[in-house]
């Protein structure tokens, strides 16, 4: 379980990204985060496992006070929690891979994985992992060689190889076609309904976040605007949270079996 | 950041009188610059025939020579105050096969004349006699008859001082070949020491570089304000080294590890650092961000993810700047010899203050060759790695 409390984030020049932010989230959740862009979307997401620094507040996962850990606690709360990210965030000269294990660091000896060295079963982790997302066939090739939606599965075989028990997915479809955008949720789906992962996912489009959102919260200049199930999301709370000039968009039909809806 | 007004012309904010001091101010400038330069056109047109021996020697190094067959035989000589028989009398040496030289008289004083005579040379072929003490001194020309025969006289020279030498007696033949000059050989050797050199002093400044370039990378440091004060402090490093000529590092280490090969190695390793610490942290700098947060994201540790996130986005740069440095350091090796830094420099001064242009001439264009070929094939290695 996550808890967050009161969490605020300032950043250096004064921008107020969070402000007092309280959430739970229970296991298994599979929770959407809504908003303009400039929302505090992103700063969220980082903040739970302390790429950004909060600026007060407390986090907790699983009772442990993620706020207060020293470096090296911190490293092995972030064994626990994987991530995705808008731009993949690959070592494109590096093969995928490599790219899968380097998942793995938090667990190898230090002074193996230094020399590029794998324990054999995590490399047949790597592979299975690969599999999962459809892409065994390119682990030998180059990660810039790949299309997006198959470097953003490559993101998630990485983010698996930590076992996590939370996945934060920043944006993971907002650089993908409405297509691949669905195949890449897909598997986000499946391994919360499978694997019982909880998953914080950042979406533009709500239609989205109607179709895979077991909870959606919204926000509003770093305010939390709503926290409810997808259907409550109704012409009136959309205003609240895109503001008054804002209208739904819709994205051709043949290329998504539903209906998409896109802030300005 | 204001790029917004308007274009004005500047001279209209200066007025005439600004304007013309302004000119005043270059002009007077320049007159300085052109005195304190001795800036002279008269000796330029002058004194430029005294180039033309110059580049013409320059045009036609010392590369080849025709290959020679030599033979040689020579045979004791005492040189004393008065001139007389040997003492004690030369045992008939045995007759051994091939040339032989005699001598008449075999004792002679500073000089006198003396009797040459030879045999069993190849015939009708020129040589000359020379007498073999503190150097060789040739005494005089002889050419060999039909038989391979020859008879001279020669002068000992007045200066010979009292002493047991040998006189020799040479004859060349031209042979229908070339082979390399003693100065192209000389000169192949040390421009193989010159690259050699560079690559040495490249390798040690990559070594010290390689690990104060993360220091020096803002996108690495800029975290903590120790961080903070490394970077600077590393940066500073750099620029001091980078500042200092090449050649004044040579002097100095000259002064340490003595004259020769490896105070140019020190001397390009010290400065190489300073150079390629910057560009390697400068490509750090440039690297992509994300797979840095990814990395750390996962719980991996600081040297993990600097082995995974930054490691492989950077090390085509950084072979890249190597091959880059390696290429200036032959060019800059070829005449940290003229300070005493050794390589191909070492002997090119030699031949300049010798007036042996035909001999600098080969040096010349051997590093020409060199540095051309070495820019080349970085630049062609360089645009296939990155």
């Amino acid at each position: 379980m996550l808890k967050i409390e009161h969490l605020t984030k300032i950043y250096e020049d004064g921008t107020k990204a969070l402000d007092d932010v309280s959430l739970t989230v229970a296991d298994g959740e599979f929770l959407v985060i809504v908003g303009l862009s400039g929302a505090g979307k992103s700063t969220l997401l980082r903040c739970i496992n302390r790429l950004v620094e909060p600026t007060s507040g407390k986090i907790y996962l699983d009772d442990v006070d993620i706020t207060a850990a020293s470096p090296r606690e911190l490293r092995e709360i972030r064994l626990k929690i994987g991530m995705i990210f808008q731009q993949f965030n690959l070592v494109k000269r590096s093969s995928v891979l490599t790219n899968t294990l380097s998942g793995r660091l938090g667990y190898v000896s230090p002074w193996k994985s230094l020399v590029y060295r794998f324990p054999a079963q995590d490399v047949a982790r790597a592979h299975a992992n690969l599999e999962r997302v459809g892409i065994a066939e390119k682990a030998r090739a180059r990660a810039d060689t790949l299309s997006g939606g198959q470097q953003q599965r490559v993101g998630i075989a990485r983010a698996l190889m930590q076992e996590p028990k939370l996945m934060l997915a920043d944006e993971p479809v907002a650089s993908l076609d409405p297509a691949t955008s669905h195949s890449v949720l897909k598997y986000l789906e499946q391994i919360n309904k499978e694997d019982g992962i909880t998953v914080i996912c950042n979406l533009h489009f709500l239609s989205l976040a109607r179709r895979y959102a077991s909870r959606v919260i919204a926000l509003k200049d770093g305010r939390l605007v709503f926290d409810g199930r997808p259907q409550e999301i109704d012409h009136r709370r959309f205003k609240e949270i895109y503001g008054e000039e804002a209208v739904q968009v819709e994205i051709g039909p043949d290329l998504t079996p539903e209906e998409a809806t896109q802030a300005p | 950041m204001n790029n917004q007004r308007p274009p004005t012309n500047p001279a209209s904010h200066l007025g005439p009188l600004r304007t013309s001091l302004l000119v005043l101010i270059i002009a007077a400038a320049y007159a300085y610059g052109f005195r304190v330069t001795k800036v002279n056109p008269y000796d330029l047109v002058t004194g430029l025939p005294n180039m033309r021996h110059i580049v013409l020697s320059l045009l036609q190094p010392d590369l080849f020579v025709r290959a020679t067959e030599m033979q040689k035989a020579d045979t004791p000589f005492l040189v004393r105050a008065e001139s007389g028989a040997p003492e004690p009398p030369p045992a008939t040496p045995p007759a051994k096969p091939g040339p032989s030289v005699e001598i008449y008289p075999g004792v002679a004083k500073p000089g006198d004349v003396i009797e040459v005579k030879g045999r069993d040379f190849k015939p009708d072929t020129p040589g000359a006699i020379y007498l073999i003490w503190v150097g060789d001194t040739r005494l005089g020309k002889i050419a060999t008859d039909a038989q391979g025969s020859f008879a001279t006289k020669v002068v000992l020279p007045g200066d010979v001082t009292q002493g047991d030498y040998w006189i020799e007696a040479r004859v060349f033949r031209e042979l229908n070949w070339y082979v390399p000059s003693e100065t192209l050989i000389l000169s192949l050797r040390l421009m193989l020491e010159t690259i050699f050199l560079a690559l040495i002093g490249t390798t040690f400044s990559v070594i010290f570089s390689i690990p104060l370039s993360f220091l020096g990378a803002r996108n690495l440091m800029m975290g903590t304000p120790f961080g903070r004060a490394t970077y600077y402090l590393s940066r500073t490093f750099f620029n001091l080294l980078r500042s200092i000529e090449v050649l004044i590092i040579v002097v100095i280490m000259a002064v340490v590890v003595g004259i020769g090969p490896f105070a140019g190695v020190l001397a390009l390793a010290v400065h190489g650092i300073g150079a390629l610490g910057k560009l390697y942290s400068e490509s750090i700098e440039s690297i992509d961000p994300g797979p840095i947060e990814a990395i750390t994201a996962t719980g991996a540790s600081r040297l993990q993810v600097i082995a995974y996130a930054v490691v492989p986005q950077i090390v085509p740069q950084f072979i890249a700047f190597t091959l880059y440095r390696w290429d200036i350091n032959v060019r800059m090796a070829t005449v940290i010899g003229l300070v005493g830094g050794g390589g191909i420099g070492f002997i090119l001064i030699q031949y300049i203050n010798l007036l042996q242009w035909n001999q600098a001439g080969t040096a010349i264009w051997l590093i020409a060759i060199v540095v051309m070929a070495m820019d080349y094939a970085s630049a062609v290695i360089r645009e296939k790695i990155v």
